[in-house]
C-alpha cells in the first residue's frame, strides 16, 4: 500500500463470557483503499467494528487513528474524530424527516444550539442538500425516515455518512439486499468518495459488490483473522471460499 | 360558577406547564421518569419559603424554584443516567419515594405533613397579581412562554438531538453525540419549567404539603403527557384538560353521587388509558403529525 495509514488496530481481542468473538485481529487501512471484512456470519466483523469505534472495549490490543490511541474514548468523541459508521440494521431515527436525519448526523454539539450561528447553520443546510442530492433522496427531504422504501432506507443511511465529512467510513453490510440499479448507485457513491481520498472500510456478503469495490480483502472466521491481501488472492483461495461458504474447517 | 372555571382554568395551566416539563423527558428524550411531582414539590417548597422569608415577588420566588429544582435535578440525572431504560425508572422511583418521605419529615423546610401555610399573595414588581382572574392571567402567560421555549428548543438541534437519541442512542452516539450530556441537559431543563409549576401552583393553593407530590402525582403527569400524546407540543395539554376536566363533568351529572366521583373517576381513567394505549397508543394528540 503506498497510501499511509490512517486508522488501525492492533493485536486486538474481545470475549464475551466465555466467547472469544475477537482474537488477536490487526487491520490496517490505508487512505484511499476500500478495504473489505469478508467471512461467514459470526466471524467477528461487527465486532470488530463496535471496537474500533467505542461500542465496545477490547479486552486486549490497540486502535489508532493517525498514530493517536484512540483506545477507551466513548464512541461520540470516536465520532467526532472523523470515523463515520453504518449499522447492519441502519438504525435510522426513524420519527424524524429524511433532511433532519441527516441534519441531525451532523449536529453533533450536545448543548442547546450548535456552534457557528447563521452562517454554521447555512453550511450545513448545504452539506445535507449536498449528501440528499447525491444519494438521490432530495425529493424525499421531507419524508419520514420510517415510511421509507428499503432502497431508500439504505440510501440514508448512507446520507447521514457522507454529510459528516469523516474521512474514515466503516460501513456495514450497506448494500444488502438492494436490486442491480440501487447496488450500482451505491458502488458509485463508495468510488466517488474513494477518488476524494476517503478510506472505507466495508463488510459486505455480496461477493460481485466487494469484487467490485475492495482493494484489500481481510478474511476473518470464528474471531480470528486468516488473510488479508488483494481480491483476487482471498477469493481465489478455494479454503478461504469453502469456510465462507459454510464448510468448516478440519 | 365563574370562580370554579377560572380556578381549573388555572390549575390546566399549571398542570400544563408540569406535563409539558415531563414531555421533554418521555415524548423527546425517552427518559421514562417517575419522580416529576418531586421536582414539582421542590419547586412549590422554594417558591413558599422564598414568599414566606424573602420576598413574595412571583419573579423572584420562581426564579429560585426554577434553578433549585434544576440544579437538584442533577441529583437524579448524574448517577441515574448511567443506566438505560427500565433501570432508570427504578432509579426514578426510588428517588421519588424518598423524597415523599423528606417532604414529610423535613419540618424545618417543608413544614412536615402539616406544610406549609399562610404563603402570601403574589405580587410581581410590587403589582398585586393575588386575584384569581390576575392569577390566571400571570399562569397562561407561564404556560404560553413554556410553550414557546419547549417548541423552539424542539425545532432546532437541541431538540433533534434528543429525538435522535430516543430512536437510536447507538446510532446518535456514532453521530457524536455526547449522550449522557444530553440526558443530563434535558432533565434539568425539564425540571426547571416543572419547578415553575411548582411555584405557580405554591401561590395559588397559598398552602403546599406533601400529598400533592406523591408517586400518585407523578404516574397521574406521566399520564397526562401519555393520554395526550408524547412527543408532541399541545399533546400533554390536551392531556391535562381531559384529565383535569373529569371530575368537573362528573360532578355536573345528577346520577352521579358526590361520594362516587372518586371511583368513577379512577375506573374512567384506568379505562380511557387502556383503550388509548390499544387503540391509539400516540395519544389523542399523537395521531395528527403535523402537531410535532
Amino acid at each position: 500500500m503506498n497510501t499511509p495509514v490512517l486508522l488501525s488496530a492492533r493485536g486486538i481481542s474481545r470475549s464475551f463470557g466465555g466467547n472469544a468473538a475477537v482474537q488477536d485481529v490487526t487491520l490496517e487501512l490505508h487512505q484511499g483503499v476500500v478495504t473489505a471484512l469478508a467471512g461467514p456470519n459470526g466471524a467477528g466483523k461487527t465486532t470488530l467494528f463496535n471496537l474500533i469505534t467505542g461500542h465496545l472495549v477490547p479486552d486486549r490490543g490497540a486502535v489508532e487513528l493517525k498514530g493517536a490511541s484512540i483506545l477507551g474514548l466513548k464512541p461520540h468523541r470516536v465520532a467526532l474524530k472523523g470515523i463515520a459508521r453504518s449499522f447492519q440494521d441502519l438504525r435510522l431515527f426513524g420519527s424524524m424527516s429524511v433532511y433532519d436525519n441527516v441534519l441531525s448526523a451532523i449536529e453533533p454539539t450536545p448543548w442547546l444550539w450548535q456552534p457557528g450561528g447563521s452562517s454554521g447553520a447555512a453550511a450545513r443546510r448545504l452539506q445535507v442538500e449536498r449528501a440528499l442530492d447525491a444519494t438521490g433522496l432530495a425529493e424525499l427531504a421531507g419524508t419520514r425516515a420510517i415510511d421509507l422504501s428499503y432502497a431508500e432506507t439504505k440510501f440514508l443511511s448512507m446520507a447521514r455518512i457522507i454529510a459528516t465529512g469523516a474521512p474514515i467510513w466503516l460501513l456495514d453490510e450497506p448494500a444488502s439486499g438492494l436490486d442491480p440499479a440501487s447496488r450500482a448507485r451505491f458502488v458509485k457513491l463508495v468510488r466517488d468518495a474513494t477518488a476524494a481520498g476517503v478510506t472505507v472500510c466495508l463488510i459486505e456478503h455480496n461477493l460481485d459488490i466487494v469484487t467490485e469495490l475492495a482493494d484489500r480483502i481481510a478474511f476473518l472466521d470464528q474471531g480470528r483473522k486468516l488473510a488479508e491481501g488483494r481480491p483476487d488472492q482471498i477469493l481465489g483461495d478455494a479454503e478461504l471460499i469453502a469456510i465462507y461458504f459454510g464448510e468448516r474447517r478440519e | 360558577m365563574i370562580a370554579y372555571l377560572v380556578n381549573l382554568a388555572t390549575l390546566i395551566a399549571i398542570f400544563g406547564i408540569a406535563a409539558t416539563s415531563l414531555n421533554l423527558l418521555i415524548g423527546y428524550a425517552g427518559i421514562f421518569s417517575i419522580a416529576h411531582a418531586m421536582f414539582f414539590g421542590i419547586g412549590a417548597y422554594v417558591a413558599a419559603q422564598v414568599a414566606l422569608t424573602v420576598s413574595p415577588d412571583f419573579l423572584v420566588a420562581a426564579l429560585a424554584a426554577a434553578v433549585v429544582a434544576g440544579a437538584l435535578s442533577l441529583c437524579l440525572a448524574l448517577p441515574a443516567l448511567r443506566v438505560r431504560g427500565e433501570y432508570f425508572v427504578a432509579a426514578s422511583l426510588g428517588l421519588q419515594m424518598m423524597a415523599s418521605t423528606i417532604f414529610a419529615e423535613a419540618h424545618s423546610l417543608t413544614g412536615g405533613v402539616g406544610g406549609l401555610v399562610g404563603i402570601p399573595p403574589a405580587r410581581i414588581l410590587g403589582f398585586d397579581v393575588a386575584s384569581p382572574d390576575a392569577f390566571l392571567v400571570l399562569a397562561l402567560a407561564c404556560l404560553a412562554v413554556t410553550l414557546a421555549v419547549v417548541r423552539t428548543l424542539m425545532r432546532g438541534s437541541f431538540g433533534r438531538s434528543l429525538m435522535a437519541l430516543r430512536d437510536s442512542e447507538s446510532a446518535a452516539e456514532a453521530f457524536g453525540k455526547d449522550v449522557r450530556a444530553l440526558k443530563t441537559l434535558v432533565v434539568v431543563v425539564g425540571c426547571f419549567f416543572v419547578g415553575i409549576a411548582g411555584a405557580l401552583f405554591a401561590f395559588h393553593m397559598a398552602f403546599v404539603n406533601v400529598e400533592s407530590f406523591t408517586l400518585e402525582q407523578s404516574v397521574v403527569l406521566m399520564a397526562m403527557v401519555i393520554i395526550g400524546g408524547a412527543g408532541t407540543l399541545t399533546g400533554p395539554l390536551v392531556g391535562v384538560i381531559a384529565l383535569l376536566s373529569l371530575p368537573a363533568a362528573l360532578s355536573f351529572l345528577p346520577f352521579i353521587p358526590a361520594t362516587e366521583i372518586g371511583t368513577v373517576q379512577q375506573f374512567i381513567y384506568g379505562a380511557l388509558m387502556t383503550a388509548l394505549m390499544i387503540f391509539r397508543p400516540s395519544g389523542i394528540v399523537g395521531l395528527s403529525r403535523g402537531a410535532r
